[in-house]
């Protein structure tokens, strides 16, 4: 089952008590950081230009002097203004939506809370269609005011509001009926999705094929500018998030004991309700609707480390951006030189599993 | 010292509580009983700060309406009826969280020891590596009463003592771990803690009890000592069943020998 001793600084065998999982879950975290950067290397030079990592490593840290560049002029711009962007953004994202996955489960102590399925991802993308089609008209003093921060902004109140709704609708009394959260979440899809149709109804041709590609999921537009607008946004989710994982796991056990254990269950759930709908109205608002990395992700995690939210948030944030990283190589690899959107790839392989977890779960989660 | 004067509880509007007088000393075991819906649980809850109440009460010297979670989590711990788990937590997992306040008043150093201890205390020594959820549903009570425990593994802190609520703390358990639980609060208040607790087993509450406090229908019916609330005609009212109350040849605890319902 688990390790029941360690090895200690001196080689001791350090006593460790039984279903302590912590030391397990700390090497995790630092394979799975080692993995990121292995990942996010292999991504920087994987495609059309022939790059090395050695190379692309080799003129980072190479002096400023021209004459000591290992790269190309053409290289460098692939990688520095094409690749590393949509690295960088593949991996926030993955972070963003993995973690808002783990701290929502946490919150409706339940595995199967996740952004995309509980309609929280369509309220973000209302919010989002709503600038780009209404940005000229109707909201056109919110966008002057906002500028570029106008679709992020707006991405973060629709996500608000249909985690609100959400919450008021799926919790009674400190406890989530499973079914009517889902049932809420159809609703909530639904009709934030036949409120964008009608906003895609009025669209003109120009805004018609921005939307197209943003719904689909791409990280195909990821430039320094988007990061510098949503990428801050993320951070600040994803630094807030693990200093309540304490409040998540004494949660776990109901709001009540949360709460006589000392936890300010209240505040815990406004402050994760911001955080969550921030990070994925971010995410949404740069790369449109990418599903399942919510959901997969922590429960891969919850299986090998266990649920403790201390470690479960940050082993989250690696491997959701490791996937996503990689999902977004495969993107732009797999039909090259056209690109398929990545929201195809994570529901193609997230879609199957988010099954097999239902099926593993048919027992426990009766609706 | 808990102190509660004429204390009420509504729910949806509906009175469920009304007009309790209740005192829980350091150094004894209080008892709630009464029959279902009677109203203990939902007193308790407040006792626990989870409802809003009218009235008064006061825990060493602090209302608990004015306290903040984290104040109180240092003051009290609370085993509830029943605890539902949202992720396959182990044991050992389970009986740290009693520990997130940091107030256990456990000695330096010692606290990543007491998990262990706690389940040595309840009976379930080797089970910290098992799955929570693998467990019975006596297994599960006793592992919460060990979280329980943790919290406020100290009975006394900073000179102020401490208290444990339990809600039914050996409504599912067998004989021997009844008494085990049972020694376990009596050991709490000895050493200068204070314990509140319903129970049903009218013979467990004469057993362990100081002092009981019947309630009916809401309100109390009575409240005092064993040998002083326990008769045919108190019971017989309260719990609508005709009962013997006799007194064990050793020592003056009174026992309870139910006979019929009364029609």
């Amino acid at each position: 089952m688990v390790d029941h001793s360690i090895a200690g600084p001196s080689g001791l065998m350090v006593r460790k008590a039984a279903g302590d999982r912590s030391a397990r879950a700390r090497l995790a975290i630092v394979l799975l950081a080692v993995l990121l950067v292995a990942v996010a290397l292999f991504s920087l030079t994987a495609g059309a230009s022939d790059a090395s990592a050695v190379d692309a490593l080799r003129d980072w840290f190479s002096g400023p002097d021209a004459a000591d560049r290992v790269l190309s002029a053409r290289d460098r711009i692939i990688i520095y203004d094409i690749r590393l962007p949509r690295v960088v953004l593949g991996a926030l994202i993955g972070a963003a939506l993995a973690v808002s996955g783990a701290v929502m489960q946490g919150l409706f102590r339940n595995p199967l809370a996740d952004p995309g399925i509980v309609g929280v991802s369509a309220g973000a993308g209302l919010g989002a269609v709503s600038v780009i089609v209404l940005g000229g008209t109707a909201l056109a003093p919110f966008t002057m005011l906002l500028g570029s921060m106008a679709l992020p902004l707006a991405a973060f109140v629709g996500g608000l509001v249909t985690t609100l709704i959400l919450y008021q609708v799926a919790t009674r009394q400190g406890r989530t009926s499973v079914a009517t959260m889902l049932l809420a979440g159809i609703a909530l899809s639904a009709l934030a999705m036949a409120l964008t149709g009608v906003l895609i109804y009025m669209a003109d041709d120009r805004q018609l094929r921005d939307l197209t590609f943003w719904q689909l999921g791409s990280l195909a537009g990821a430039t320094w500018t988007k990061i510098g607008t949503a990428g801050p946004v993320m951070l600040i989710a994803l630094v807030a998030m693990p200093f309540f994982a304490r409040g998540l796991n004494a949660l776990s056990l109901g709001e009540a004991t949360a709460s006589h254990l000392g936890i300010q269950v209240q505040k815990l759930k406004y402050i994760a309700i911001a955080g969550v709908s921030a990070a994925v109205g971010a995410s949404v608002a740069v790369s449109g609707g990418i599903g399942f990395v919510g959901i997969v992700v922590p429960h891969l995690l919850r299986l090998t480390i266990g649920p403790d939210n201390r470690y479960l948030l940050p082993a989250s944030a690696l491997l959701g951006a490791t996937l996503l990283i990689l999902a977004d190589t495969v993107s732009r690899t797999i039909v090259a030189p056209a690109e398929l959107p990545i929201g195809i790839i994570t529901a193609t392989v997230g879609g199957p599993f988010f099954l097999w977890i239902l099926l593993r779960k048919r027992g426990v989660i009766d609706l | 010292m808990i102190e509660a004067r004429d204390v009420s509880v509504k729910l949806a509007g509906k009175r469920i509580v009304s007009g309790i007088a209740f005192e829980a000393r350091p150094g004894e075991i209080a008892a709630i009983v009464g029959p279902n819906g009677s109203g203990k649980t939902t007193f308790l809850k407040a006792l626990s700060g989870d409802l809003g109440y009218d009235g008064s009460i006061v825990i060493n010297g602090r209302e608990v309406s004015a306290t903040r979670p984290v104040e109180a989590a240092g003051m009290r711990a609370v085993l509830p009826q029943a605890t539902s788990l949202a992720f396959p937590f182990t044991v050992q997992e389970i009986v740290r969280l009693g520990l997130i306040g940091g107030r256990s008043g456990a000695l330096a150093g010692e606290n990543e020891r007491l998990p262990e201890r706690a389940l040595a205390k309840v009976d379930l020594e080797g089970f910290a590596g098992r799955f929570y959820q693998e467990l019975s549903g006596g297994e599960q009570q006793r592992v919460q009463l060990a979280r329980v425990l943790c919290q406020v593994w100290a009975p006394v802190l900073d000179g102020k003592p401490r208290y444990l609520f339990l809600d039914e703390p050996v409504s599912s358990l067998d004989v021997k771990h009844q008494l085990i639980i049972m020694d376990i609060a009596r050991d709490f208040a000895k050493r200068g803690g204070g314990v509140v607790t319903i129970l049903h087993d009218l013979n467990l509450t004469a057993m362990y009890a100081d002092r009981i406090f019947v309630m009916h229908r809401g309100s109390l019916a009575a409240a005092g000592t064993p040998s002083a609330v326990l008769s045919d005609s108190l019971i017989e009212k309260v719990f609508d069943c005709r009962m013997r109350v006799g007194v064990l040849p050793a020592g003056d605890v009174p026992f309870v020998l139910p006979q019929s319902v009364v029609m």
